[in-house]
């Protein structure tokens, strides 16, 4: 076997079968030291395949393997992951089985319904009182005769027989014919055969009640289609919610003509619908192409299963192909609800492709998924209808008919049917995008096409960039009695909700117009009901959702400029504004039509397309503002400040950036410096509009605080409330490299206090800022904004890094000292700049930054994800943000964030955040082969950016295995909860639980003095009582004066102390912003009883036992000094568990 | 300081195997809880500086982070009068740190639990120390002794952190022109060195070992291994890699391994993905 000489592959030599075993046992270990808890959980190791395995002569059959793998897919792990996607949704044989035999009983059971006699339709008496008619008697009169019977045929349909049917929610759909001698060929009118249709299923449900196989028996209607209800059985016993048993009723084939359905026909006559005699002569009152649809649909579906079967039996993968289209649409709640395009659609769709030749018979499951969606992208079927009737007879509507009938035309094999007869244009709209978005994402290799594709959910509130909902349906009663709606209120069957539905999204279109991309709407569930209760009425429906999608260079722009006054398009405009539309004049001169909506800050600004929603609601539709529930940015709140404009940071942080760039301007122009400045550069979140709550100028009043003479500072007073907190905004000033500084780390050091010193005289003699030149920095007193500037050399991490043996040999090793100043000298500055230019390009990235931190911070996992990784975290939801589009809403982008924090599979792949593009496909591929190959030695969350390919520095040090699980754990909980919140108006809306940590997993609590926090206006709750932190309020800053207390925050001292000292013995947790608790959490292993040691015995006390000496930590001592440190700060200590007494 | 009545209750002192005497600590004389010092004479073999006498040294364990060396003097001077004391992180021989620096740039101490070398006057308070009774507290924070913790040692410490700009400037000149000297009088050391290896009127050379770091051509990690990387790429010119066919064969043989390679990665990660129910879209 070691025949090959190949000098490359000496160092693998030695892995031959026999000791592949320990190769493979052997990284398990530190896993498993490192995480107790998750032992049971399967680790990634690079194979290793055995010399033999890997040169062995390949076979023709494997050689066609490889290829194929190599060449169809991106890589063979797509196709894979394909298969095995498939092997997850398709049936099983088991689960097949049992579906058949309770067909098979439901059909026996269905043939023995008894023959009632004839009796008038409305005479109910027949039905006994314990199942009702699933139908609502809008108007109440029918005439005609009905009689039970048992049915002509039962016949499965649909995806179940075709071989299409996935899992969840599998629905087998089982058609029974009505006999012929129960209808009339004149029950087309006047809903008198879904009248006959509804009592027919009535009967069978009554006759189906007295069996003790069927378990549960509901109604509900087919994509909420009211007209056509449907009976849904499940089996008893243990399987009931594994599969539904869907029954339908039809009428026998061919039993009325089709050509009575053309969309232009009528089918209701309105004296009847109304009671008002009409002038309408017979058969031409106005169309009722829903109606037609409804009816016509029924006649055909045996036709469409055999089409679709002989389709099947053409192409081999067709069944796969539908099933992944059909998880493609179930992610993106596409395939349920009314006006759905569900998976029948998806079937006629793929046909479609097969028949014109847009995909081939031996294509596979990957690619018909592949081109169905590009042709879904790239055609638009509200414009160019598609049909797949080959030659359609002469009776059947043209595709222009079935334009102007309806919004959406896919015509079915009969030529009569329109199968997208319910889907409204935003529907299609929404699908061709996510086709559109789809495609890109497919294309891109730096994407895993799969996973974003067919695993992520999109549900609305985590795509749309705002959302809000319809509450008080009843509503748009009155809104279709403004706009006039009647007929198509009959066309309808009287369901409002459908008929106001296209009128109010046209509305909504205009309106937005440019500011959105893309207006969706929720498709309403199907309704279900036990069948011993009445049809629910329209109104019971949940509320309607709507979504917008913004563009954000437009949606919160607070002018809507019209025509000008004589243009004869103004009049259109002041119809769709009302009062809302006012001349103006404009300084370019022109006088126009113009709204003006309200925002001053950009957090009002944000809720400028509420304001439009609300008032072309009330204006055009008689919707109140109280019955739109809009939820756009509900969590913006936990952020907002301001009482009168109310504001989430975007104007403080641009002070702060326009005070820093006038403050770098001034530094540039320094004069009398020895050697020049090469770059100011910002390190410091409040720089690149991610601070949770930015620095803001203050005033101070100097009576509240002592004065240290000899530096004109102020310093705080003992018996007066913690000062106003004041941050350091660090600034880096890189200064020419010369030949004159010294190559000696202390000497470095000193130059640096000499430029400080040097800086802080020329600021002062310039500008007359108050400076503190310190060893390692120089804080300015500029604007009431402390700057912290930090002087720096570039050869200093190399002189940190170089030490000399003891034989004079110059070496150069990396040690912790250089990697920090590197990190806080070099990467954090660049990250500033960097994440400064993602939010020039993106508004609201520095507010989903602030929600993010706001929340770790509230979650007390500071510590765990620090301020940088999170602002990293955050731009990756911009920078790679499929399946979705970029968010353009802090409350979206939280939600996605939440969703990356729990989904990631940390374990498995790096977190790659490419900064200004700059990565490459090749270099994607080798992060992810570097992360695979050395992962146990790499952080536990590991975010890769350009700069950054191997090691992760920003996760580096936290968060732990167990703090990682911890915050994905509790993220997936916040996610859940807040949108199930945001989504139902019902629950009590308080965003700010997902903010409050559960405190009772803690040990201790250390309650502080509300005194002393200096941020507690912070708070997530903040309290009713403030105290007076020495700011005056009219905010004027001064120029010079004395130096302010700067970075004094007990608190985090105290923290400081607090970890240096028991740092080993547990963790300490706080809110930085405003937390009045600290938590307390001992670590395990620091309280088991160790031999005395002389390095291990802090805060430890001693057990004698015999000649051996254990030490234990010595708690009560500790929580005495828990007390001690805190002098002044600490309420109390609440020791909640007795856990140290083992 | 001991009250006198309290002696005779147990008068014993607590020594654990080891040789360490525990003696109590309470931060004032109203606290609960107390801490354990555990202190020894130090007794070190290699010990060599001048700093810890053996015989005059007590080694004290687990001081807290609120007993700062002028309140471990006071606690301890009941056992006899002090020389001096040394706290530190960890036990060990106190290392020697180039120049002196000025209290402003030393690096800032961590104020976690500490370990001292008390040196005494005399040899005999060691064994006073060691037989000091347990239950006897030492009492860090008196009423004629009060050690600031808290708020006003947090303010205290912000208090201090001033420096005037023109004491640091003075810091900085006078450690640069130490800096300097010293360099000037390396330089001239190396020059010396240089003229020594200079031939003299016979033309002999004196060959010295020489001070370190004084070689003439670069001599450090990064030149060792440019050089090795310049012959490695020698050598790797003069080979050619595709002229037999072996070669040729070899090639093609290692692409299939590759993509077999590949192909049992990928197998490996879905068969992993499944244990962990990666597939299940929803």
């Amino acid at each position: 076997m070691h025949s090959f000489d190949l000098s490359h592959e000496d160092d693998e030599d030695d892995d031959g079968d026999d000791d592949e075993g320990e190769q493979l046992a052997a990284p398990i270990k530190p896993k498993r030291v490192r995480s107790n808890e998750e032992e049971e959980e399967v680790v990634y190791h690079p194979v290793k395949l055995s010399r033999n395995d890997l040169y062995r002569p390949p076979t023709a059959e494997e050689l066609n393997h490889l290829k194929e793998a190599e060449s169809l897919f991106h890589c063979s792990l797509l196709k894979m992951q394909m298969e095995e996607l498939l092997k997850e949704v398709t049936l099983s044989e088991r689960r097949k089985q049992q579906i058949d035999s309770f067909v098979k009983t439901v059909t026996r059971l269905l043939e023995t319904v008894p023959v009632s006699p004839e009796v008038e339709v409305s005479d109910l008496s027949w039905l006994s009182g314990a199942v009702k008619v699933p139908f609502l008697l809008v108007p109440k009169t029918t005439k005609g005769k009905f009689h039970m019977a048992p049915p002509a045929s039962i016949d499965l349909i649909g995806s179940y027989p075709l071989g299409t049917c996935i899992k969840p929610n599998i629905k087998v759909d089982l058609a029974v014919t009505i006999p012929a001698d129960v209808l009339r060929p004149k029950d087309v009118l006047n809903q008198k055969y879904p009248r006959k249709r509804a009592l027919y299923l009535a009967g069978l449900a009554q006759h189906l009640k007295s069996s003790s196989d069927i378990g549960t028996m509901r109604y509900s209607c087919l994509h909420g289609n009211r007209l056509h209800p449907v009976l849904l059985l499940t089996p008893s016993g243990k399987d009931s919610s594994c599969f539904t048993v869907c029954v339908h009723v039809c009428p026998p084939p061919g039993f009325f003509k089709p050509s009575r359905f053309h969309p232009q026909r009528n089918n209701i006559r309105s004296e009847w619908y109304t009671g008002l005699q009409a002038s309408h002569a017979e058969g031409s009152g106005p169309p009722t192409p829903h109606y037609n649809t409804s009816v016509l649909a029924d006649l055909l579906p045996r036709a469409h299963f055999q089409f679709l079967s002989a389709i099947k039996s053409q192409c081999s993968a067709f069944c796969d192909g539908v099933a992944l289209l059909k998880v493609w649409l179930h992610q993106r709640e596409l395939d349920q609800g009314t006006g759905c395009f569900n998976g029948f659609l998806a079937s006629m769709l793929m046909a479609y492709l097969l028949i014109n030749h847009r995909i081939s018979n031996s294509m596979t499951a990957y690619q018909l998924l592949r081109n169905s969606l590009n042709f879904l992208a790239t055609t638009d079927l509200t414009v160019s209808g598609i049909s797949l009737a080959r030659d359609p007879d002469s009776t059947a509507p043209s595709l222009a008919e079935f334009h102007s009938a309806f919004q959406v035309v896919f015509v079915d094999p009969s030529g009569h049917l329109n199968m997208c007869a319910g889907m409204t244009a935003c529907t299609y709209k929404q699908l061709q995008h996510e086709a559109v978005v789809s495609m890109k994402f497919w294309d891109d290799p730096t994407v895993d096409g799969f996973h974003c594709l067919l695993m992520t959910p999109k549900p609305m509130i985590r795509t749309s960039d705002h959302v809000f909902q319809l509450c008080d349906l009843v509503k748009l009663q009155a809104c279709c009695k403004k706009q006039n709606l009647l007929h198509e209120l009959m066309d309808r069957s009287g369901n409002y909700v459908e008929t106001a539905l296209p009128f109010v999204l046209s509305l909504l279109q205009k309106g937005l117009g440019q500011r959105i991309h893309l207006l969706i709407h929720s498709l309403s569930p199907d309704p279900e009901w036990s069948v011993e209760s009445e049809a629910p009425k329209y109104k019971a429906q949940p509320p309607l959702s709507f979504g917008l999608l913004l563009n954000p260079e437009l949606a919160a722009s607070v002018l809507e400029r019209g025509p000008p006054a004589d243009n004869p398009k103004a009049a259109e405009f002041r119809q769709l504004w009302g009062s809302r539309s006012e001349l103006r004049r404009f300084q370019d001169g022109a006088i126009t039509e113009a709204v003006l909506w309200d925002g001053k800050s950009t957090y009002q600004k944000r809720l400028v397309p509420k304001q439009i929603i609300t008032h072309l609601l009330q204006l055009h539709a008689d919707i109140p503002e109280s019955c739109v529930r809009f939820v756009g940015a509900m969590i913006d709140d936990i952020i907002a400040k301001g009482n009168e404009v109310p504001s989430t940071g975007e104007e403080e942080s641009l002070v702060v950036v326009q005070s820093y760039d006038d403050l770098s301007r001034k530094l540039w122009n320094l004069e009398g410096l020895p050697l020049s400045i090469t770059a100011v550069q910002g390190a410091h979140p409040a720089l690149r509009y991610t601070q949770v709550f930015p620095p803001e100028p203050v005033k101070l009043d100097y009576s509240f605080f002592d004065r240290e003479k000899t530096c004109r500072s102020l310093i705080p007073k003992e018996d007066k409330p913690c000062p106003h907190y004041i941050t350091p905004i660090t600034v880096i000033c890189h200064m020419e490299g010369s030949g004159k500084w010294p190559h000696d780390r202390t000497a470095i050091r000193h130059i640096r206090a000499a430029f400080h010193i040097s800086l802080a005289e020329l600021l002062k003699k310039n500008y007359n800022y108050t400076c503190r030149p310190c060893p390692t920095h120089l804080d300015v007193w500029k604007d009431g904004l402390v700057f912290r500037i930090q002087v720096a050399y570039h050869r200093e991490p190399q002189v940190l890094r170089e030490s000399v043996t003891a034989d004079g040999l110059l070496v150069v090793r990396d040690n912790e000292e250089a990697q920090a100043l590197e990190m806080a000298t070099i990467h954090k500055p660049l990250l500033t700049s960097t994440l400064h230019g993602l939010q020039q390009q993106h508004p609201c990235f520095g507010a989903v930054c602030r929600l993010a931190k706001r929340w770790l911070a509230a979650q007390l996992f500071s510590e765990a994800v620090s301020e940088d990784a999170a602002d990293l975290l955050v731009a990756s939801l911009f920078l790679q943000p499929a399946p979705f589009t970029p968010p353009s809403s802090p409350q979206v982008g939280f939600l996605r964030f939440l969703r990356l924090l729990s989904a990631f599979d940390w374990r498995n792949n790096p977190l790659v955040v490419n900064l200004n593009n700059q990565l490459t496909a090749a270099e994607y591929t080798e992060i992810k082969n570097d992360f695979m190959a050395s992962r146990e030695s790499l952080p536990v969350m590991f975010i890769a950016t350009p700069k950054d390919k191997k090691l992760s520095m920003w996760t580096r040090r936290a968060p732990s295995v167990q703090m990682l699980q911890r915050v994905m754990m509790v993220a997936a909980e916040s996610l859940k909860v807040l949108e199930q919140q945001l989504m139902d108006g019902s629950q009590i809306q308080d965003v700010r639980v997902i903010m409050r940590p559960p405190l009772d997993a803690y040990d201790v609590l250390i309650h502080l003095n509300r005194k002393q926090v200096p941020l507690l206006r912070h708070a997530v709750d903040p309290p009713a009582v403030s105290f007076s932190r020495g700011v005056l309020a009219d905010a004027a800053a001064q120029l010079g004066g004395a130096l302010p207390v700067i970075d004094y925050n007990p608190v985090s001292l105290y923290l400081t102390e607090l970890r240096e000292a028991f740092g080993d013995l547990a963790l300490f947790f706080c809110d930085p912003y405003g937390g009045t608790v600290i938590s307390v959490l001992w670590k395990p292993k620091a309280f088991e009883p160790v031999p005395f040691k002389t390095s291990q015995v802090a805060a430890r006390s001693v057990k004698v036992t015999g000649e051996e000496v254990k030490t234990v930590p010595n708690v009560e001592a500790i929580l005495e000094d828990f007390r001690v440190i805190g002098k002044g700060l600490v309420k109390s200590v609440e020791a909640r568990t007795e856990k140290w007494i083992f | 300081m001991a009250p006198s009545n309290k002696k005779h209750a147990t008068e014993k002192a607590c020594v654990i195997p080891g040789g360490f005497t525990v003696l109590s600590l309470q931060f004032s004389s109203d606290s609960v809880a107390q801490h354990s010092l555990y202190v020894k004479e130090h007794k070190v073999r290699t010990e060599k500086s001048s700093y810890r006498p053996l015989d005059r040294t007590l080694f004290v364990l687990n001081v807290p982070p609120y007993c700062s060396e002028s309140v471990v003097k006071d606690l301890f001077s009941r056992f006899g009068r002090i020389t001096s004391v040394e706290l530190r992180d960890h036990p060990g021989s106190s290392e020697d740190s180039g120049p002196k620096l000025s209290k402003i740039f030393r690096p800032v101490s961590k104020q976690g639990f500490k370990v001292g070398y008390i040196v005494f006057e005399s040899p005999s308070s060691i064994g006073a120390a060691k037989s000091h009774p347990h239950d006897d507290p030492l009492v860090v924070s008196t009423e004629q002794r009060p050690v600031e913790t808290g708020i006003q040692k947090w303010i205290h410490q912000y208090t201090k952190s001033f420096i005037h700009p023109d004491k640091l400037q003075l810091t900085v000149d006078s450690f640069m022109q130490d800096y300097d000297r010293r360099k000037e009088e390396e330089a001239e050391r190396q020059r010396q060195e240089a003229e020594k290896q200079q031939e003299d009127e016979e033309g002999w050379v004196k060959v010295t070992r020489g001070h370190k770091g004084t070689k003439a051509r670069p001599h450090s990690e990064a030149a060792n291994q440019r050089t090795l990387q310049r012959e490695g790429r020698k050598n790797k010119r003069k080979e050619l890699m595709n002229f037999y066919t072996w070669q040729h064969r070899n090639t093609q043989k290692e692409h299939i391994a590759e993509l077999r390679k590949k192909f049992e990665e990928d197998k490996q990660r879905i068969a992993l993905m499944r244990a962990q129910r990666k597939f299940k879209p929803y």
